[in-house]
């Protein structure tokens, strides 16, 4: 082994560096031929820097480097970055022994995984931190908070730890509470209003009076708040606005019961509800899109509209309004669901209720530390002083589920759509025919979970089932009765789940043609119910799992769809991409018609029919 | 949160520095530094000759320990003067009402450190069950108190719940807070903003104090003899009818809180943490806030401490399940050094005047004496009061 002198005074020695998963054999990652002139500590400095930045779990839980980290990058940056991966990897193999120097990095002793709900994702880059102050390498999975709290419920997490916005669900419940062995709080972010600069001025909001949840109330009525927020089906925050309306709507002064809701109330904070989907991201850049357009005020949380603002690349700031008898405020825990994983949980719980990492948090991430004395020091990223009210938060599930059936059900604006399903020949590969009609059925009630009785068809929808192969089949309509009438809705179920239990694959893929084909039923269902003035929530689901083989081409498509009339190009496109899906197709379509792409590669193909759910 | 622009910006930036560091790579394989120079540590005989005496006495002890006292016995000069006196403690922290069902045949651990005698009975009772003989300690005690504000308090002393205690007392935030009026106040459903002086807490909530869950934490307990006592016409309830009335009428002081924390901490945590807009008043251990005022070496001028009046005490309890334990629990409640260090934390011992004189060093006062105290019901009153919220808690 050959050992070179540095100007630190410390040693570079070789070892053979363990890469997961492993190179095949004769494989070489690096062919460069050069000798180190020069060595100090200010490389590794900048090295760890650009690491933890960019590759924060670079190492797998026995400290092998993780082979994508390379891959990832330019070959030339990747030769580099060998070097430095190795650097920081020889001082995490143990029990390596640590250098003097102020850039040493802990062994890295054990691993801690965690199922965080997806608005944490920005916590993501503390993870280096985290290492380097406790040796627990931690990792994160990322879900919607719903299907999180099933999860954990299930005991299905898969994870040692849960990390939530909001746990009291889940805290509330026996079975819950049960599966938490601790439970710690970090930090804070209350949910609040945040209304474009020139709209809060017009509404009076922008200075010291108080804004009440009624006046919030009246703003959504009169057309004078038009919102974007995630779906109360399937997320905390639009969820907990909705706790926030019922309960200030209840005018009373603690838990709600069932009985208290008030129904008109929260029907008119919806007719504000403009922009739906399920996380922030995506939320945040149709809001950008659309901001002083149709839309002009986003609910979230603090830390968010704070970021927002922060980035600078709004049309107009956020002018961010905190109801006056009450928010809700995310608090953060936690919580511990592997015993065997303590020692690890308790470091890190104890260092990120340290002064360093709250303060970074803090910082970094907009969110209030939940440390006192922290919060001093960084109260001037936060708006001045004021009283926030916390509303009682009712843990009656009564109250929740009938909140989100009605909301479903009653208030939202119903949703009418196109599902286009792919059943050409390939279908039959590998049971995938089998996974689409049981994701239809899922939708038509045949699943119970939390999440799937919240993502099923709701009273007054509107869907068409439109199969395609090598020509577009025709489409079967169906319309959801109203939620009074359970028979009857049970009635219609069956008759999709039928539909979609008689999908057989056969033939080519006229892809296009049958996309075309359902943009242009959409568009003239809404011109219809337009004259009517019925308002659907109008948009179109695309299946498929491999490349167009007939029918007209992407360009032609493109040129078609470009003619189309301006009411139906609104209406978006949702497309799954699915097996051998062509992902550069899906997107440009997703792009052109405001829609999205989801990924069903890496997940239950029923999970991402789930989700698109939200976003309708 | 960061996009892809910053990525390439700082790639950009931070290329000319990393080319330099691209020479190493023909080096191949990998690469780690370390010091040239690792001390040796070399260690006399007589140093071996100790350790090995005391290794052959050393009395290893396993306990089940309740959240307050961790802190305790994670602070490393407890370890030292455990392991000076040939104990050590490997402890674990669950829920004092979990530790009950930890009391298996031949299972049990060496000791459980509850909080609370509530719980420190439920344990020795099924430990004699399994067969166990088993000692009872108290080595430290601490009152519950009511933590809350400036503003809030005086909002009660106009409206004659609370009054300073003797003359430093609106100066020094300590505050005396009359059960039987506060228990009547909430019981009534009376919101801040209907209350005099108001002004500045004029909202909309009821007046309620913050408890846990009492079905899953002591303290939450704590507060159910206390209000059941305010209820009973200032006695403590005897007789399981009253118990089973009284029980009803409490539970409307938890339902109408909504959620609530199943620990101590985290009713505390939301108390510091959150405020007086979610927490106005919080029913807490004495100990919490003493301890987290000495820990940070400073008192924030807006937090008030409530006691009631009257109040009652938690004791924190060892129960012994094997003979090698007592000594051990007579070490903590006879050290003086040990004391000293739970002083720390915010408990009261058997010195009286050693809580006082330490908080008074970081700037807090507290009552020095504390009179004014009740028993709380019998241990199968408790129980069927528990029973009985938790039945109407769930519906």
């Amino acid at each position: 082994m050959a050992a070179l002198k540095t100007r630190a005074g410390c040693s570079l020695r070789l070892l053979s560096i363990p890469l997961d998963p492993p190179l095949p054999k004769g494989e070489k990652l690096i062919d460069a031929d050069f000798m180190p002139v020069e060595f100090d500590e200010n490389h590794f400095k900048h090295i760890q820097i650009f690491l933890d930045q960019f590759f924060p779990s670079r190492f797998n839980s026995q400290g092998h480097l993780m082979r994508n980290t390379l891959f990832r990058l330019h070959s030339i940056i990747a030769s580099i970055l060998l070097a430095a991966a190795m650097a920081g990897c020889g001082k995490s193999t143990p029990p390596a022994p640590v250098a003097p120097a102020k850039s040493a990095v802990p062994v890295v002793e054990s691993s801690l995984s965690i199922l965080a709900t997806t608005d944490l994702r920005d916590i993501e880059m503390i993870i280096p931190k985290i290492r380097e102050a406790t040796g627990v390498e931690v990792s994160f999975k990322f879900g919607g908070t719903f299907e999180s709290t099933e999860a954990v419920l299930n005991g299905k997490a898969g994870t040692d730890a849960a990390w939530f916005a909001n746990a009291k669900y889940l805290l509330s419940d026996a079975n819950g509470l049960s599966k938490v062995k601790l439970q710690e709080k970090i930090m804070l972010s209350p949910l609040v209003i945040g209304v474009s600069e020139s709209s809060a001025r017009q509404l009076k909001w922008d200075g010291a009076e108080k804004v009440t949840w009624a006046d919030v109330m009246k703003a959504a009525k009169t057309g004078k708040l038009r919102y974007a927020m995630s779906n109360p089906a399937s997320s905390n925050q639009g969820f907990m606005a909705l706790m926030g309306v019922a309960a200030a709507a209840a005018g009373k002064s603690e838990a709600l019961t069932a009985a208290d809701i008030n129904r008109d109330a929260v029907r008119d904070f919806l007719t504000g509800y403009k922009l739906v989907g399920d996380n922030s991201t995506y939320l945040s850049q149709k809001f950008k899109e659309r901001q002083g357009e149709d839309i002009n005020a986003f609910i979230n949380y603090e830390s968010w509209l704070l970021s927002m603002n922060a980035k600078g690349d709004l049309r107009e700031k956020l002018t961010l309004v905190y109801p006056h008898e009450g928010v809700a405020t995310a608090d953060y825990p936690l919580m511990l669901l592997n015993d065997q994983k303590r020692e690890a949980y308790q470091k890190v719980v104890a260092y990120l209720k340290s002064e360093p990492a709250q303060l970074w948090l803090a910082e970094k991430t907009l969110r209030r530390p939940i440390n006192p004395d922290v919060a001093k020091k960084v109260a001037h990223l936060f708006p001045k002083d004021r009283l926030l009210v916390e509303l009682t938060f009712s843990t009656d599930r009564a109250v929740a589920d009938s909140l989100i059936e009605a909301y479903l059900n009653e208030y939202r604006t119903p949703i009418a759509s196109t599902f286009v399903l792919d059943v050409s020949g390939s279908m039959k590969k590998e049971g995938r025919l089998g996974q689409l009609t049981k994701s239809i059925q899922y939708l038509a009630g045949a699943d119970n979970s939390i999440t799937g009785r919240f993502s099923r068809l709701n009273s007054r929808e509107r869907i068409w089932l439109m199969p395609f192969s090598s020509d577009v089949g025709i489409a079967s309509a169906f319309v959801i009765p109203n939620a009074k009438d359970s028979s009857a809705k049970e009635a219609v179920f069956a008759e999709i789940r039928d539909v979609a239990g008689k999908l057989r694959a056969e033939g080519g893929t006229a892809l296009y043609d049958a996309i075309y084909e359902a943009v242009r039923n959409m568009g003239e269902e809404q011109a219809k119910s337009n004259a009517k003035a019925k308002a659907f929530a109008y948009s179109v689901v695309v299946f498929t799992d491999g490349e167009r083989t007939e029918g007209m081409n992407l360009s032609t498509f493109m040129q078609r769809y470009e003619g189309m009339d301006a009411s139906a190009k609104k209406i978006p496109v949702f497309l799954i991409l699915f097996a051998e899906g062509e992902a550069r197709a899906l997107n440009e379509i997703a792009k052109a018609t405001g829609g999205k792409v989801f990924d069903a590669r890496k997940q239950p193909l029923a999970s991402v029919f789930k989700e698109i759910r939200a976003y309708q | 949160m960061f996009d892809e622009q910053d990525c390439k910006s700082m790639n950009k930036n931070l290329k000319n520095a990393l080319i330099t560091v691209a020479l190493l790579t023909a080096l191949g394989g990998g690469l780690f530094y370390s010091t040239l120079d690792r001390k040796q540590e070399t260690a006399s005989r007589t140093a071996i000759a100790d350790e090995t005496r005391r290794a052959a006495q050393m009395v290893e002890l396993s306990g089940l320990i309740a959240v307050d006292v961790e802190p305790f016995f994670k602070d490393e000069r407890v370890v030292k003067l455990l392991y000076e006196n040939n104990f050590r403690a490997n402890v674990i922290r669950i829920g004092s009402r979990e530790m009950a069902g930890r009391v298996a045949k031949d299972t049990a651990p060496d000791f459980f450190m509850p909080s609370g005698v509530v719980a420190g009975n439920q344990i020795s009772e099924a430990a004699k069950k399994a067969g166990y003989t088993t000692a009872t300690y108290s080595p430290y005690f601490t009152p519950l108190v009511i933590a809350s504000w400036v503003p809030i308090a005086k909002i009660l002393a106009a409206n004659k719940i609370a009054a300073p205690v003797g003359e430093g007392g609106s100066k020094d935030n300590i505050y005396d807070v009359d059960l039987v009026g506060l228990t009547n106040l909430m019981l009534s459903k009376k919101r801040w903003r209907d209350l005099a002086q108001s002004q500045a807490y004029e909202v909309s909530r009821s007046v309620l104090v913050s408890t846990t869950d009492v079905r899953k934490s002591n303290s939450a307990a704590m507060y159910l003899a206390l209000t059941s006592y305010a209820i009973n016409g200032s006695e403590v309830i005897s007789n399981m009818e009253s118990a089973r009335k009284i029980a009803l009428q409490v539970a409307d002081l938890y339902k109408r809180q909504g959620y609530q924390e199943s620990y101590v901490n985290g009713n505390f945590d939301d108390y510091v943490g959150i405020g007086i807009g979610k927490t106005p008043l919080a029913f807490i251990y004495e100990n919490q806030l003493v301890g987290y005022a000495i820990g940070r070496k400073a008192v924030d001028k807006e937090m008030v401490l409530m006691y009631p009046k009257p109040t009652i005490f938690n004791k924190v309890i060892v129960v012994t399940m094997r003979e090698k334990a007592k000594p051990f629990a007579e070490l903590l409640s006879s050290n003086p050094q040990l004391q000293a260090i739970a002083t720390e934390y915010g408990f009261r011992t058997s010195i009286a005047a050693a809580l006082p004189e330490a908080a008074n060093k970081v700037g807090l006062v507290i009552k020095p004496r504390i009179v004014d105290v009740i028993d709380p019901p019998s241990y199968e009153i408790m129980a069927e009061m528990i029973d009985v919220i938790a039945k109407e808690m769930k519906n």
